[in-house]
């Protein structure tokens, strides 16, 4: 479960971590040991704190097993007890994964997903805040250029030169969603008189996906059981003496697929209709 | 920081907005132990996450 393997970095954060459903105790201890979860899911099985919250699912008939449903969501709330911000997701079966929540709200380091590309200028690295894909979880991609000394690239709103273009191959796999690039530097360039918007020295770009579902992502699955999404960064660099050629670099972060848990409680423990 | 949020389009109901409280709650964790906000808070605070059903 993405939680319990965020559950380190959350903690870290100083965040306490606390996850509700409207399952029986005997649900979530069966799920529990089963998915090694070791911080506190809550039973709300009269979903009385779901309504107090005003996020009981009321599309779901009264009488159904599925009755009592929330909508999925994530609080970040103070000690106080004040929501800080909120993640919901406009369809319900898809989630924000801790992991965007710490990179995102919190800052936390996205980790490395592919190795380092030594290309022309600079060196850029791929990384995720997940190195796991599951069916429609939403992570941040990112990408960490470090470019050699005294060299710029152009960013968004430059005229007459190229700009840096980040792109992904998505499609059924993954939903890339729309995405800021960093604000730039404002460089000088005495010899015209003008001034360009630049990335120098190092920078990172960080952009959300959420990846397809799982009858879309399971046939892509490499034999080792990795999902390589693929991409590519173009720019244009310059230093304080002359323009290199664009460069267009193929990028690639590679996932270790995990399908959602199929395996359900024993049939005692289940909710009855 | 910057905060996101993502909402909605009528129909999804999201809770208590953001610079409100939320409501108390005592409810039984997998290890039948009593837990409250308090109790689950940390020193910065708290992410609670509502999920589904860890039973589909």
């Amino acid at each position: 479960m993405e939680l319990e393997q965020n559950r380190e970095r959350i903690r870290k954060q100083g965040l306490g971590l606390a996850a509700i459903s409207y399952d029986s105790v005997g649900v979530l201890k069966s799920f529990a040991e089963r998915q090694h979860i070791s911080f506190p899911l809550l039973s709300d099985s009269e979903s009385k704190v779901i309504r107090e919250f005003g996020i009981l699912n009321e599309t779901v008939k009264a009488g159904t097993a599925t009755f009592g449903i929330p909508y999925p969501g994530t609080y970040v709330i103070d000690p106080k007890g004040v929501v800080v911000s909120k993640y919901f997701e406009d369809d319900y079966r898809e989630r924000i994964s801790a992991s965007d929540i710490l990179v995102r709200q919190f800052g936390a380091a996205p980790g490395a997903v592919g190795s380092a590309i030594d290309a022309n200028q600079m060196r850029i690295t791929t990384g995720a805040s997940m190195s796991t894909a599951r069916p429609q979880e939403r992570i941040v991609l990112s990408l960490e250029l470090e470019l050699k000394p005294k060299m710029h690239v152009y960013a968004p709103g430059i005229a007459g030169y190229i700009p840096v273009e980040w792109k992904l191959d998505d499609g059924a796999f993954v939903k890339a969603h729309a995405f800021e690039y960093p604000a730039a530097k404002t460089l000088r360039l005495k010899a015209i008189k003008e001034t360009a918007p630049v990335y120098m020295g190092r920078v990172r770009l960080t952009r959300e996906i959420t990846f397809g579902a799982e009858n879309a992502l399971r046939p892509l699955l490499s034999p080792a059981g990795e999902l390589v999404l693929k991409g590519s960064f173009r720019y244009q660099a310059c230093d304080d003496r002359r323009c290199y050629l664009p460069e267009t670099v193929p990028l690639e972060w590679r996932f270790r697929f995990e399908g959602l848990v199929r395996e359900r409680a024993p049939a005692e423990l289940q909710k009855k209709m | 920081m910057r905060l996101y949020l993502f909402l909605a389009w009528a129909g999804i109901l999201s809770g208590p907005e953001m610079g409100t409280r939320v409501p108390a709650f005592s409810l039984q964790d997998q290890f039948g132990q009593t837990q409250t906000l308090k109790s689950v808070m940390g020193a910065k605070g708290l992410m609670l996450v509502f999920f589904r059903s860890a039973d589909w």
